[in-house]
């Protein structure tokens, strides 16, 4: 979960080390939404860190340095599409998988095929879901 | 003077309610309880703003997730998903509230206005807000920020709330419009009404109006008497006198309808009203298009009932110079009736009208004390559109010693009466008509008989001398019981 400077705790706060489970950033607005993604990738082994707008994903995506993205569309303060064109703009994070989930924005996101590397349309099982991060991750 | 630049809602006849539309920069309150409608009317103005080339911000304080409410919207005609986070962003800023409080998220908003050159901000959630909020101060301070950023760069803001806000309350003060949605309990019905409470700038439509939920969206109908206290146009009573379609029945009326008169034709279930209306729409033509308003027969059924009464309808139909408006006498709502009749008479025109019968406005009619009101709205409009009416208005009684005057202070409003009755003498039924009243003409005060002839209805003749048949029982002159 996303959490405040402030109310960070000391897991989040530690660089993801390559021996560690691989390290998911969630992008979504919908507390509900990043709740249940951040339950199914934690129970799937993933460590997961989520953040509520496009913003603080991206200085989630530049501290933590993850293995993947899975990010929502419409956030407040950058978008889907915004954080990912921001991370292919970055030579440190442009090699990072992203995938885009939304309900309906998906045919915004498959015309960027350049910035996400996959696109799950609302609602997709939870198989779907582990299956295309694992494809990626592998 | 100056107008003030509006927004309109894209909810028909809603910007008339609030005196036209809402204004641009300006925010408003939109509270009601669960179920009132209140995501849809944002939702109906946010896209009716990006109809017009605006962009919208449509922020949430919910648990439900934006996926459910576009599965919801999905159903309205109105939906544009194409428009989703192109020119209209959904975006949920509770994680922002939660971690970081009220002023957190009006900076986010201030950001997001500004990057998205947002004309309209909707915030759902103001109870959540003040949930969140220590002390009353925080919520008023959280409003006025949000709305004075708003009006800052242009943008109109709907705060929604499922509380009922004090109208003391420092929100209520501060916005420049509240509007309610009601949806009430009335008997076993449920009724939708809206109220703007406030509207600052804007001579609007006070007090309730109804409205209803269709997959076109909110549909708002003011109460008619409000919207129609004086008459659209000016009403210039002609002299002319329009013929009743109806054989020898001219000559009782003096010579024939005023022009642009209501004709009350009353009396009880089978005596003729109907039949009457039809000899008067037989006459339609494209100089004087014709209108049916009925709430008893389908067209099917008015067509074959015409028919076999020897009256054509089907060629005025056919040549568009009839059309036939059927209302099911189910649930109705007031003052939709009275917009679907005013409406219809001015899409096409209408110089001829049959409304079959009154009756349908009054079991619509939720609050019925306001009948008296809402005819005379009716018929000063419709008078003053130059058309000549006939209603027809069923009497409970079949016979009986007294004759009630239809809807007590309604028939005072009416030009013309005519009572049509059935009279039992010598073993026999016979229909007859009288005229009791003709605008500012003479007419012949005598009782005749009615008839089925090869065309319609008609005038047979006067009838023989007797007493007693206004009351429906007759006794032939000389041959009254003694007391």
């Amino acid at each position: 979960m996303w959490l405040p400077p402030s109310a960070r705790n000391h897991t989040l706060e530690r660089k993801h080390e390559p021996n560690q489970m691989p390290l998911i950033v969630i992008a979504e607005d919908e507390f509900l939404i990043a709740d249940v993604l951040t339950i199914m990738l934690e129970d799937a082994g993933y460590e997961v860190a989520a953040a509520p707008h496009g913003r603080a994903a991206l200085a989630l995506v530049r501290e933590k340095r993850p293995s993947l993205v899975i990010t929502d569309f419409m956030m407040p303060l950058m978008t889907g599409l915004e954080l990912a064109q921001a991370m292919r703009a970055d030579v440190e994070l442009s090699h990072i998988p992203v995938i885009l989930v939304s309900g309906a924005q998906g045919s915004i996101g498959r015309a960027h095929p350049e910035v996400f590397d996959a696109v799950l349309d609302k609602p997709y099982n939870e198989k779907k879901l582990l299956d295309t991060v694992s494809g990626l991750l592998s | 003077m100056h107008e003030l630049p509006r927004l309109s809602t894209g909810i028909p006849r809603l910007d008339t309610i609030l005196g036209g539309g809402l204004v641009e920069g300006a925010s408003y309150i939109v509270q009601g309880h669960p179920g009132a409608g209140k995501t849809i009317f944002s939702n109906q103005v946010a896209f009716a703003n990006l109809a017009r080339g605006g962009k919208v911000l449509y922020i949430t304080l919910l648990a439900e997730t934006h996926d459910r409410l576009f599965q919801a919207l999905g159903t309205l005609d109105f939906f544009d998903r194409s428009q989703l986070g192109v020119n209209i962003s959904y975006v949920s800023v509770f994680q922002t509230l939660r971690y970081e409080g009220l002023s957190a998220v009006v900076s986010l908003i201030r950001q997001e206005i500004a990057r998205q050159s947002a004309t309209l901000l909707v915030f759902d959630g103001l109870l959540n807000a003040s949930d969140r909020a220590d002390t009353n101060l925080d919520v008023k301070t959280f409003v006025a920020e949000v709305q004075s950023q708003a009006a800052f760069a242009g943008c109109t803001v709907l705060f929604l709330t499922s509380t009922r806000i004090a109208e003391d309350s420092p929100e209520h003060t501060m916005v420049d419009g509240v509007i309610e949605l009601h949806n009430e309990l009335v008997g076993v019905r449920t009724v939708r009404r809206l109220q703007v409470k406030k509207s600052r700038g804007s001579a609007g439509l006070g007090g309730y109006h109804q409205f209803e939920i269709t997959s076109a969206g909110l549909v708002a109908y003011p109460r008619l008497e409000a919207i129609l206290s004086s008459a659209t146009v000016e009403d210039r009573p002609g002299s002319a006198l329009i013929a009743s379609g109806t054989a020898g029945f001219d000559a009782m009326l003096g010579g024939g309808l005023p022009e642009s008169s209501v004709t009350l034709v009353f009396g009880p279930s089978g005596c003729g009203k109907t039949s009457l209306g039809l000899n008067f729409l037989s006459r339609a033509s494209a100089e004087e298009p014709a209108l049916h308003f009925g709430f008893y027969e389908t067209p099917g059924r008015l067509l074959k009932k015409a028919g076999s009464l020897g009256v054509d309808l089907e060629t005025p139909m056919k040549s568009g110079a009839l059309e036939v408006i059927w209302n099911p006498m189910t649930e109705n709502l007031l003052d939709k009736l009275g917009h679907r009749l005013i409406d219809a008479v001015r899409s096409r025109g209408v110089k001829r009208l049959l409304i079959d019968g009154l009756g349908g406005f009054e079991r619509a009619a939720v609050h019925p004390s306001r009948l008296v009101e809402f005819f005379a709205a009716l018929t000063n409009e419709i008078r003053a559109l130059g058309v000549t009416t006939f209603a027809t208005w069923e009497l409970r009684d079949l016979f009986g010693p007294t004759v009630t005057a239809p809807g007590s202070e309604i028939s005072s409003l009416l030009d013309n009466l005519v009572m049509l009755r059935h009279v039992e003498l010598g073993s026999r039924y016979k229909r007859t008509l009288s005229v009791l009243k003709v605008r500012d003409r003479e007419y012949e005060p005598v009782i005749h008989e009615l008839g089925f002839g090869s065309k319609g209805l008609k005038v047979i003749s006067a009838l023989e001398p007797v007493t007693g048949a206004t009351t429906g029982v007759a006794t032939a002159v000389g041959q009254e019981p003694h007391a």
